[in-house]
């Protein structure tokens, strides 16, 4: 006859290979503690046992769910006549169990070190509370377990606070089988433990406490997470629980989880495993707050069916209100009303999700219940596809749904001032904003196009423009929530991967943003998004680099640089240039337009800018000169565009050879490109004679030429011509102006001097003796005075320290007088 | 066997893109980057935004870190350092140490062979 443990092990071995290891769930469970309880039942008949024993199976052996990799959960419950015999007897028993492989977890106890054992340990109690016979002494055993469920029994209440904290230790230290990507299905929150702890609780009260619903929620729930479980001990040969990533695709596969367009496999296996853990982690909780006296009865016979889809939103927007979740009578109400229909909301129906949204932690703890009855996605189609679906990056720790619901928490305690100390600049923004409906969408929303599509922004942009229509949210409202959503990355992406002392990207950023409004809107949710995606995401070096850009966009909306006219006339302009341009290689004008500074487009009409590109676009020879004059618009004056690699002194040589050739500067404006090339601007006249012929063009470009080449010093020249001329004719004084404030990136100084010859040569000149480089200058003259202005730089590309402002002043009066 | 040397860099932000570009362009297979912040001349400031003053202590920057043979080091410092530079202030700093001990941990190669 074969050794009854080899034809145990045969047996359990020949259960794990009947099915996939994808289907062995509750059912096989309890066929598997079938075959144990022969086996043993059968060891026990032919072991001599002592009288005053009985041989219990407890824990999940006790509850009929024995999985592959599971312990076998033993108890010998003996009456204390027979301690030695007893002893004997177990090691007897138990030791070719041992030794054929089996991992027993085993007591032996009296009824009295029964209850000692369950007073000191929770999880001895449990394990009892789950006990049933095998063999033996049926007396014994009720007598044990009955003293174990008396003290629980005697005050539940007690006995719910020993669980919860137990679980609360439990989710402390394995975290939630609901949203972590390598969840822990036994004991994470909403896994398989938690189940069972709702059931203790139940046989503590004596009572049930789930409604029906709920009761074939937690069994669908069971079973799945049973079947995970035993995948997972029949997948890696051993005991383990936790669902590492390295397993999910093979287990997806054996459970029929296949790749669907916009959902691979083990995203689908994910995703049912959180929203059954889901259920789980929330019914635990729920069932530890019934634990207590019975509520009255009654209130839910009153409670009518709930007929328009906009009284289930009211609902819920009550309880938020009040700072409660819905009640379990408001629980059957809303699981028993009809499923709104897809559509265009009423009105109501918007003001009462509002209102949930307005209710803070309260509206989303709502929205999340809303969400478990399937409602959510009832109301909003496109939550359908975030819900419960995992993110793989390094960042995100929960699945989409829950980040969004996260944000939109997050979102609503700042605007209601709730701002961690050390975020000032959140705490301002807040204050500046007065749409909180636009805000709170926004954050609920920005994420919504993660959905599988790709390209989430784009996507979500769409789907919030769907969803946002179909709310009858209006405009300027539903303006905002497109925009915070389809920007959402705007201020992280540029913060961390551009250059933020380039002004020009700030402008370009502050023309995308267009208001200040908008600015704190896209700060806060970046805030919120960042808080709600993990702690990788809001490091104190992003933070640092989103408020730099935060700040210096701000700071520009404030001198008026850019604001929605400005933005509005600067894309205007560009646009009107592109078409002007429309024979050009379109990646050429392109790169022509990132090049320029925004201040030349915006100081250069597009019909001047479109003759422009020809000499600026084509790459510029470190000694190459290019210039071009045109007539002007008034008579005898002319354009003149120069464009050369910037250096310092440049500009102070085009205005001396400019002099020099006879040509008096009325105005003048130059830029600096990215790749540092000077595009400079004049309008000049004749200092002599209306007319300006090439002869004279032709001795201003071979003058600059040779100045270039460094053949001819212009100083002693620029005197001499001085001298020729006379004194302005009204004398006014020279002023100087250094100011700091008015830009992040450079300092800018006004000169204010009589006009005469040569005048921009010598300002220039000075600005050179500096070293300090021109990045973009206006000279305007008016009648007898001419008014400077430059934006300049250190040769470290930083705006002028103190100590420096008195030096330029200086500077200045020496050289221009007084 | 050939000496390994370690090629740290501290760099602006922005400039990575750049820096991996150049890298990959001659051929280095891998390298470490680090979120960091500190300051070198380019001190701590008083960051403004409508009146909100805060205090920001350290600047950021991004460390590169990668491990060359010994007569590679020279093309790939040149490669970092242009990639790198914008000509103002902040464009950070360049060391060259040497690796004592390299080892693929996977196979157990030693030194140039591990990398």
């Amino acid at each position: 006859m074969t050794d009854p443990i080899v034809r145990l092990r045969e047996e359990l071995a020949a259960l794990d290979r009947a099915y996939s290891p994808g289907h062995h769930g509750l059912w096989s469970a309890r066929r598997r503690a079938e075959i144990l309880d022969t086996a043993l039942t059968g060891l026990f008949a032919v072991a001599d046992s002592p009288p005053g024993m009985a041989l219990a199976a407890v824990g999940g052996f006790g509850r009929r769910e024995q999985l592959p990799g599971s312990d076998v959960d033993l108890l010998l419950a003996h009456d204390g006549a027979h301690v030695s015999e007893v002893a004997a007897f177990a090691e007897r028993f138990l030791v070719p169990l041992w030794d054929a492989g089996f991992t027993l977890g085993h007591a032996v106890r009296t009824p009295a070190e029964a209850k000692e054992a369950a007073a000191d340990h929770p999880d001895a109690a449990t394990a009892m509370l789950d006990g049933r016979l095998l063999a033996g002494d049926p007396d014994v055993l009720d007598h044990l377990r009955a003293g174990v469920l008396a003290d629980v029994a005697g005050d539940p209440a007690a006995f719910a606070g020993t669980l919860r904290t137990a679980a609360h230790e439990r989710h402390e230290r394995f975290g939630s089988a609901a949203h972590l990507l390598e969840p822990e299905v036994k004991e994470g929150a909403g896994g398989l433990r938690d189940v069972a702890t709702i059931g203790w609780l139940e046989l503590a009260t004596g009572r049930a406490l789930l409604l029906p619903g709920e009761r074939s929620s937690l069994e669908a729930a069971h079973e799945f997470l049973t079947r995970v479980r035993s995948a997972l001990h029949l997948e890696t040969g051993r005991r383990t629980d936790r669902l590492v990533a390295e397993h999910q695709a093979s287990i997806a596969a054996a459970m029929g989880f296949a790749d669907e367009p916009r959902l691979p496999a083990v995203d689908g296996l994910m995703r049912a495993l959180f929203e059954h853990a889901r259920q789980v982690a929330y019914l635990t909780q729920s069932v530890f707050d019934r634990v207590g006296p019975a509520p009255a009865a009654g209130r839910s016979a009153q409670m009518r069916p709930l007929a328009a889809p906009a009284e289930i939103l009211t609902m819920a927007a009550l309880a938020a209100e009040d700072g409660r979740p819905l009640d379990a009578d408001e629980l059957g109400a809303l699981s028993a009303s009809p499923r709104p229909m897809a559509g265009a909301w009423s009105g109501d129906a918007r003001e009462a999700f509002l209102r949930i949204l307005r209710a803070g932690d309260a509206g989303v703890t709502a929205l999340e219940a809303l969400d478990r009855l399937d409602l959510l996605a009832a109301f909003l189609p496109e939550w359908a596809q975030v819900r419960c679906r995992p993110q793989r990056d390094p960042y995100h720790r929960f699945t989409v749904d829950v980040h969004l619901l996260d944000a939109l928490a997050r979102m609503g305690r700042m605007l209601a001032g709730d701002v961690p100390a050390e975020d000032p600049v959140a705490a301002e923004a807040a204050r500046q904003i007065e749409d909180h409906d636009g805000l709170l969408l926004g954050a609920l929303l920005h994420d919504i196009g993660k959905n599988g599509e790709g390209g989430h922004v784009a996507v979500g942009e769409r789907l919030a423009a769907d969803a946002l229509e179909r709310m009858g949210v209006e405009d300027p409202t539903r303006d905002l929530v497109s925009f915070m959503v389809g920007r959402h990355l705007l201020l992280p992406d540029t913060a961390t991967r551009r250059d933020l002392t380039d002004d020009d990207l700030i402008l370009d950023v502050a023309a995308t943003i267009g208001t200040p409004e908008r600015l704190a809107a896209l700060y806060l949710l970046v805030v919120a998004d960042a808080g709600a995606t993990g702690p990788a995401a809001w490091t104190p070096w992003r933070r640092t680099l989103v408020r730099e850009l935060v700040a210096k966009v701000q700071r520009v909306f404030d001198r008026g640089d850019m604001g929605a006219e400005l933005a509005d006339r600067l894309t205007d302009r560009i646009d009107r240039l592109r078409d002007l341009l429309i024979d050009e290689p379109s990646r050429e004008v392109e790169r022509h337009v990132l090049r320029l500074p925004r201040s030349y487009f915006l100081s250069v009409e597009p019909a001047q800018a479109a003759k422009h590109f020809s000499l600026i676009a084509p790459e510029v020879g470190a000694h190459e000169v290019r210039s071009a004059a045109v007539e002007g618009a008034r008579p005898g004056a002319y354009g003149l565009l120069v464009v050369a690699m910037d250096r310092p002194g440049l500009l102070s040589w085009i205005a001396g050879s400019l002099s020099l050739a006879g040509l008096s500067i009325r105005t003048a404006q130059a830029f600096t490109t990215d790749d540092e090339v000077a595009v400079d601007l004049f309008e000049v006249e004749g200092a002599f004679e209306p007319q300006i012929h090439e002869g004279r063009w032709r001795e201003f470009r071979s003058v600059l030429r040779k100045v270039l080449e460094g053949r001819i010093s212009l100083d002693h020249r620029v005197d001499d011509k001085r001298r020729h001329y006379p004194p302005p004719r009204r004398p006014s004084p020279v002023t100087v102006k250094v100011d700091q404030q008015a830009s992040d990136f450079f300092t800018i100084i006004e000169v204010g001097a009589p006009d005469r010859i040569g005048l921009l040569y010598d300002i220039t000149r000075t600005l050179a003796d500096l070293h300090l480089d021109v990045h973009l200058a206006k000279v305007t003259t008016y009648t007898d005075r001419v008014i400077d202005t430059f934006y300049v730089r250190d040769e470290l590309g930083r705006k002028v320290d103190r100590s420096g402002e008195s030096e330029i002043e200086a500077a200045f009066r020496a050289r221009l007088g007084t | 066997m050939g000496r390994v040397k370690l090629v740290t860099a501290i760099v602006k932000p922005h400039r990575l893109d750049e820096v991996k570009e150049a890298l990959r362009e001659i051929g280095v297979n891998g390298l470490t980057t680090t979120d960091v912040e500190g300051f070198g001349r380019q001190r701590g400031h008083t960051e403004v935004y409508r009146g909100a003053e805060y205090q920001v202590d350290f600047v950021p920057k991004v460390k590169v870190e990668v491990l060359v043979p010994d007569d590679e080091v020279q093309g790939i410092v040149d490669a970092v350092v242009k990639a790198a530079r914008t000509g103002k202030i902040g464009d950070g700093k360049l060391w060259v140490t040497d690796a004592e001990q390299v080892i693929r941990i996977r196979t157990g190669e030693m030194g140039p062979d591990a990398l």
